[in-house]
């Protein structure tokens, strides 16, 4: 596991390289919204708060010029920018508040369709109406001076349903994401006029490094699918930021499909880390028991869970569900996935390292019995069983379900032994197995289609704070016909109102608080089987010095050295 | 034979359109995952998956879809957008292309030069221990499963991994126009592994045609002629033994260039092969047509090509 | 005069999977200058492979080959593969039975030509190609300088096999062995390429050998007959002494199962009974004695040997007695009566 406090010196020089099995999602920092995305913008991009490698709850100042001032009792979050930041060539003219206007505005352009905007800065006044094409910009979004860029929330009552008070701590949070990074309008808007935007393939950076680019800006440095190449940033200045940027230059190939493979050319290797290319079974369970320094773990902030369909017959009845839940053995599942190595076993839903994750019983859980034993529990699922109405301790009825889940790999083990877990207790199932695209748009995501079992289904923060995990997952007031992401269809009134509040609580250990309170009582619904939350595997090679983003839960490319 | 080859041109023409109607159509009867909610995000709110959904032109009815696709490829030589990919098809497309073209010319050359010399000197020396050992290990070479191979391959010789690090290993590939020599290095163990299993079976089919030809009458005219026996083998015995394979050499050669995936993936080789494999895994419909159609460019082509050159290897075939 | 060429004693024996075969087993013959030899047989009677072992053309390294073959001084059964190669197509030619088959279909009719010439003379080729069509003229096919660029699939069978005459002649050979070299062709040009064959051997003074299994090829052509059955020799004789007198019982089959213009109609075909005998481990005796309607006990005991059977050079290999022998042909050849020959040569007592 990464120590608490890693050691962050390092020596200057070299090319660190890089192994990935997938490319960026979106090379457009804008659009970018994947752990992968987010190594390289952090590395590229100056948002106005980012997250310092160590750093678990607030984020630091980044091209902020400190924290954000609160004013109006919510309603108004005024950023004050840092002097001295330039654009990376061809741009090369300093950083202004308009650029970072300019940067959430298109955001929420069609042509860019950042896919968060809209969750976390669509409080902003003005936000929408550009959204939808009735504004040209974002009204809620001023800046009084090239240093100052201020936000002005909607009243309470333009907000999502509960929600009673300003989304203040949404939008601080989303402020740590890259699309907060500045974009030169006069540069980028002939870029941006394009469906979709071509931005990315001409980007400018404001971090220590850019993607290698030619003289107007060309990224020629990235070759979708292929490769990606950062250097240096010419225009950055080490005493304008708390990044380190060791390295000289960062060489990503992608494409390393093969774990196999691509682990040992790390781990044998020179200068190596892997981006998403963890190690296999077998060499992890040697690295571990080696404690070998070339394998870092860190806690991923994300669940994986088995969702249950509350809304289907008989997973309706509460008692039902916690007889699952109590039945299911999810040590054998997280044996069959990897074992201990692949991270704890879940016992409720806010994750190692979010606010509230210990207020609501950290890795012990919330005190219920039908998830006190790990293993399962047969007699605690009886005891269920027959509250709900089954003399026997086992269902009896006539309902089949219908369980759909990903082929392939470890998700199709997992949805194999949710099903025959479900068969434990008597349940009749049918298992359906699809892509994971497709398990996700055609059938969970779809309240319409959606099974009774949802096994292969997950979360991960999008910041450090538990609203980013509960509310797209479990707020009854989310459920919308298409992409939808509470998969247990969990609608229970006094979870969502708990919701609405803690959503404007900005006081982060109350926050805190308030959270645990509501997984506690999300746990008591019995809603999913939460049954790991991830660690991800991070390898390096020897000669490589590799510091962990605790936030990204990976490599930190701007603290990452060569010994 | 000028009609015949527009004729056969026509044809591929037309196969090509029906290809890609083929591809429409699979993707819309059978749609494999929704385009618009994985372009949209896990955030998105159904207002905007619907918006990008219009953007992506996903919400027009099938046929005006396909014949926006169709005019963009032959009035612009567009090939759409991958919005999975934030590309345009035609570029990522292009820039596999050498990658993939380098793979297969590469092993096809490996292949046809010792599946023939195998064929031959089996043949040659037929029933003796050399023919055995070699067609032993030629039914070896066609049945080992050529990603295993590959595996094995780089275990033993990759310069990284391998336990006698001898040449370039997966994800070591360079382009030819950047540096030939490494590009040589990178691509050896992928041509060799490719080239096992073709090069067995060619010279399987090589060492079975040339002991058949070798019976025949002509052969014993060649002989009786009073030529000597290296030229009756490989004059007139090879002229005709060789034939069909230049036959399964086209297609083989149009398959490779539509993309050989397991050694692509195995290797790590950017092209076109794995392009095609990740655009299907993710619903990539503008990538799905892109690869297909150029996949199926390559195999008819290669189609056509084999039945020119055979016109003029066979003199007995002609088309008119 | 001595023989241009003399078989003594040719034995050639095939290993197969099922045993050895004794295609050729002891067949002695011989040849002169100018003059035609006919070898007869059946299909499987060790004819063609005969003639093939001669220029070592079923050299393997399963294949047996012992005895003579004395030509201009030499073995030919003694060459190693390179005399031998300067032989074939040189001083002796052949000549084989199915001429599409037999030109290499991927290749030109002249190139083919040119090559044979090439591969003994070292001509130029031009020269060579003036030479190849100079001999297409000279075997009858009409305007050579533009059927010259020909393919062999463009050509009638009987133009191919003028062609694979040309291409036998191509270095002016002292011996040409024709395989049933009109058998694949329609009777009307059958006879052209005999009197072609015939008119070639008189301009160019060669001698000639015809395999085949029809004895009107021969009657035509040939000035001596050997008759071979089951690999071996059992009569040799003139040409007309053959037809007139034969002596043995094999060679009267055979002479009776030709369609005879002046049969009456209706009278049949005598063919004869039984098939040829398996090559593999060929019991003791006469081989022929399974399928001899004459056979005694005697024919069963030991191979009978060639022994003198009328003019001088007339031999034949049959145990029974030859004036018996004599007088049995007359009665078959008189009235085709079976019983009475029979009865001749002492059968059924």
């Amino acid at each position: 596991m990464v120590a608490a406090t890693q050691d962050l010196s390092g020596k200057k020089g070299g090319t660190l390289k890089m192994l990935w099995s997938s490319d960026v999602d979106y090379i457009d920092p804008g659009a970018a919204y994947y752990q992968l995305s987010y190594m390289v913008d952090y590395a590229t991009q100056r948002p106005l708060y980012s997250w310092a490698p160590d750093e678990e709850t607030t984020p630091t100042p980044d091209l902020a010029d400190g924290q954000p001032e609160v004013s109006n009792g919510g309603a108004t979050i005024t950023v004050k920018i840092r002097q001295g930041i330039n654009f990376s060539p061809p741009v090369n003219r300093a950083v202004t508040s308009a650029d970072v206007k300019y940067a959430i505005e298109r955001g929420f352009s069609p042509n860019v369709a950042n896919g968060y905007a809209g969750a976390y800065l669509g409080t902003i006044k003005g936000a929408e109406e550009l959204q939808f094409g009735k504004a040209k910009d974002i009204s809620g979004i001023t800046t009084p001076d090239q240093q100052t860029i201020v936000f002005n929330l909607k009243q309470p009552d333009g907000l999502p349903k509960g929600v009673t008070g300003y989304a203040t701590t949404a939008v601080i949070g989303a402020l740590a994401l890259p699309l907060s990074a500045p974009v030169p309008p006069e540069y980028a808007k002939p870029f941006d006029a394009k469906n979709p935007s071509t931005y990315g393939v001409h980007q400018v950076a404001t971090g220590p490094y850019m993607i290698k680019n030619d003289a107007e800006g060309n990224t020629v440095g990235y070759k979708p699918t292929q490769s990606l190449e950062l250097v240096r940033n010419p225009n950055w200045k080490a005493s304008t930021d708390y990044r380190k940027a060791y390295v000289d230059a960062i060489q990503i190939d992608q494409g390393n499909d093969n774990p196999s493979i691509a682990a040992p050319q790390i781990l044998q290797g020179q200068n190596l880390i892997g981006g998403d290319v963890g190690p296999p079974s077998a060499l992890l369970q040697q690295l571990l028991k080696k404690k070998s320094p070339q394998l870092v773990m860190a806690p991923s902030g994300g669940i994986r869970y088995i969702a249950l369909n509350t809304t289907f017959k008989p997973l309706n009845d509460l008692n039902v569900r916690k007889a699952v839940l109590a039945a299911f053995d999810r040590e054998l599942l997280r044996k069959v996935n990897g074992g201990k190595a692949i991270g704890d076993i879940a016992t409720h839903f806010i994750p190692p390292g979010i606010p509230g994750f210990d207020q609501a019983g950290g890795l012990d859980g919330t005190g219920v019995d039908f998830l006190k034993n790990p293993a399962g529990d047969m007699s605690v699922a009886a005891s269920y069983m027959k509250k709900a109405g089954f003399p026997s301790g086992k269902y009896t009825g006539s309902e089949v379900l219908t369980i759909v889940g990903t082929s392939g790999g470890r998700a199709q083990k997992t949805a194999e032994i949710t099903q025959n877990q479900l068969q434990k207790l008597g349940f009749k199932t049918k298992l359906q197995l699809v892509t994971q695209d497709s398990m996700y748009t055609q059938f969970c995501n779809v309240p319409k289609s959606q099974p009774a079992v949802c096994p292969n289904v997950g979360w991960l923060k999008d910041f450090n704070d538990a609203q980013t995990i509960l509310v797209p997952t479990f707020n009854g007031d989310n459920i919308v016909p298409v992409n939808n992401s509470n998969w247990p269809q969990l609608d229970v009134q006094s979870i969502n109102e708990a919701m609405g509040k803690a959503q404007v609580e900005t006081s982060s250990s109350s926050a805190g608080d308030q959270w645990a309170q509501i997984d506690r009582q999300i746990t008591d619904q019995a809603p999913a089987i939460p049954w790991v939350w991830d660690n991800t595997q991070n390898i390096q090679s020897e000669n490589v010095k590799g510091v962990i983003n605790k936030f990204n839960s990976s490599w930190d490319l701007s603290f990452t050295s060569i010994k | 034979m000028g009609r015949y080859v527009a004729r056969r041109l026509l044809w591929v023409g037309l196969l090509l359109f029906l290809v890609s109607l083929l591809t429409f159509v699979i993707f819309y009867v059978l749609p494999s995952a929704d385009p618009a909610q994985l372009r949209a995000g896990r955030r998105a709110s159904p207002e905007q998956v619907e918006a990008i959904r219009q953007r992506m032109g996903l919400d027009d009815p099938m046929l005006v879809q396909f014949w926006n696709y169709l005019k963009g490829i032959f009035a612009h030589g567009d090939f759409g957008y991958s919005y999975v990919n934030e590309q345009p098809v035609r570029e990522l497309i292009l820039a596999r292309i050498p990658a993939t073209i380098s793979v297969a010319i590469g092993a096809s050359i490996l292949w046809l030069f010792f599946g023939v010399l195998v064929g031959v000197i089996s043949a040659v020396r037929r029933r003796t221990k050399l023919d055995r050992a070699a067609m032993g290990a030629a039914l070896l070479g066609i049945s080992a499963p050529e990603y295993w191979v590959g595996l094995v391959a780089l275990y033993l010789f990759a310069d990284d991994i391998g336990l006698i690090p001898l040449f370039g290993s997966a994800g070591s590939y360079v382009p030819l126009s950047q540096d030939p020599l490494a590009w040589f290095n990178s691509l050896i163990l992928p041509w060799s592994v490719l080239a096992i299993s073709f090069a067995a079976f060619y010279s399987r089919l090589l060492r079975g045609n040339l002991i058949e030809v070798m019976g025949e009458d002509y052969i014993r005219t060649a002989r009786a002629k009073g030529l000597g026996e290296k030229r009756v083998v490989m004059r007139h015995g090879m002229r005709a033994a060789l034939t069909p394979i230049v036959t399964v050499f086209g297609m083989d050669l149009g398959l490779m260039l539509g993309g050989a995936v397991l050694i692509e993936v195995v290797f790590n080789i950017p092209g076109i092969g794995r392009q095609a494999y990740d655009a299907i895994l993710r619903a990539d419909l503008p990538m799905i047509q892109g690869t297909v159609l150029i996949s199926a460019f390559f195999i008819i082509v290669a189609n056509l090509v084999v039945d020119i050159v055979y016109a003029f290897l066979d003199p007995r075939v002609r088309y008119d | 005069m001595a023989p241009l060429l003399e078989v003594r004693d040719l034995r050639v024996s095939f290993e197969t999977e099922d045993g050895v075969v004794q295609a050729v087993d002891g067949v002695s013959w011989s040849i002169e200058a100018g003059r035609t030899l006919g070898v007869v047989g059946e299909s499987g009677s060790g004819k063609t492979v005969g003639a093939l072992s001669l220029l070592g053309l079923t050299r393997s390294a399963r294949t047996r080959i012992e005895g003579e073959a004395i030509f201009e001084g030499r073995n030919l059964l003694q060459l190693d593969d390179e005399q031998l190669r300067s032989v074939r197509g040189g001083s002796i030619a052949m000549v084989f039975q199915d001429p599409l088959s037999s030109l290499h279909p991927f290749f030109r009719v002249g190139a083919q030509i040119v090559e044979a010439i090439q591969a003994h003379q070292d001509l130029p080729d031009r020269a060579a190609r003036a030479r190849a069509i100079e001999l297409l003229g000279m075997v009858g096919i009409p305007d050579p300088p533009s059927r010259i660029d020909s393919w062999p699939h463009e050509f009638s069978g009987g133009m191919r096999q003028r062609a694979m005459i040309a291409m036998a002649l191509a270095n002016e050979p002292k011996l040409l062995i024709a395989d049933e070299p009109t058998t694949a062709l329609d009777v009307t040009v059958q006879a052209q390429i005999l009197d072609l064959l015939d008119r070639l051997r008189d301009e160019l003074g060669m001698a000639m050998v015809i395999v085949t299994h029809d004895l009107g090829v021969v009657a035509e052509t040939a000035d001596e007959v050997a008759v071979m059955y089951a690999g071996r020799v059992v009569e040799r004789a003139a040409t007309a002494e053959l037809f007139s007198a034969p002596r043995h019982p094999y060679t009267w089959g055979l002479l009776r199962s030709i369609p005879r213009l002046d049969s009456p109609r209706g009278s049949r075909l005598t063919p004869i009974a039984g098939r040829p005998p398996s090559l593999i481990d060929a019991p003791a005796g006469c081989s022929f004695a399974p399928r001899c309607p004459y056979a005694g006990d005697a024919c069963l005991e030991a191979r009978p040997p060639s022994t003198p059977a009328g003019s001088a050079g007339h031999e034949s290999a049959c145990v029974l007695d030859l004036a018996a022998r004599a007088k049995a042909w007359d009665a078959l050849s008189a009235d085709g009566d079976q019983a009475e020959a029979e009865a001749i040569l002492g059968v059924g007592r």
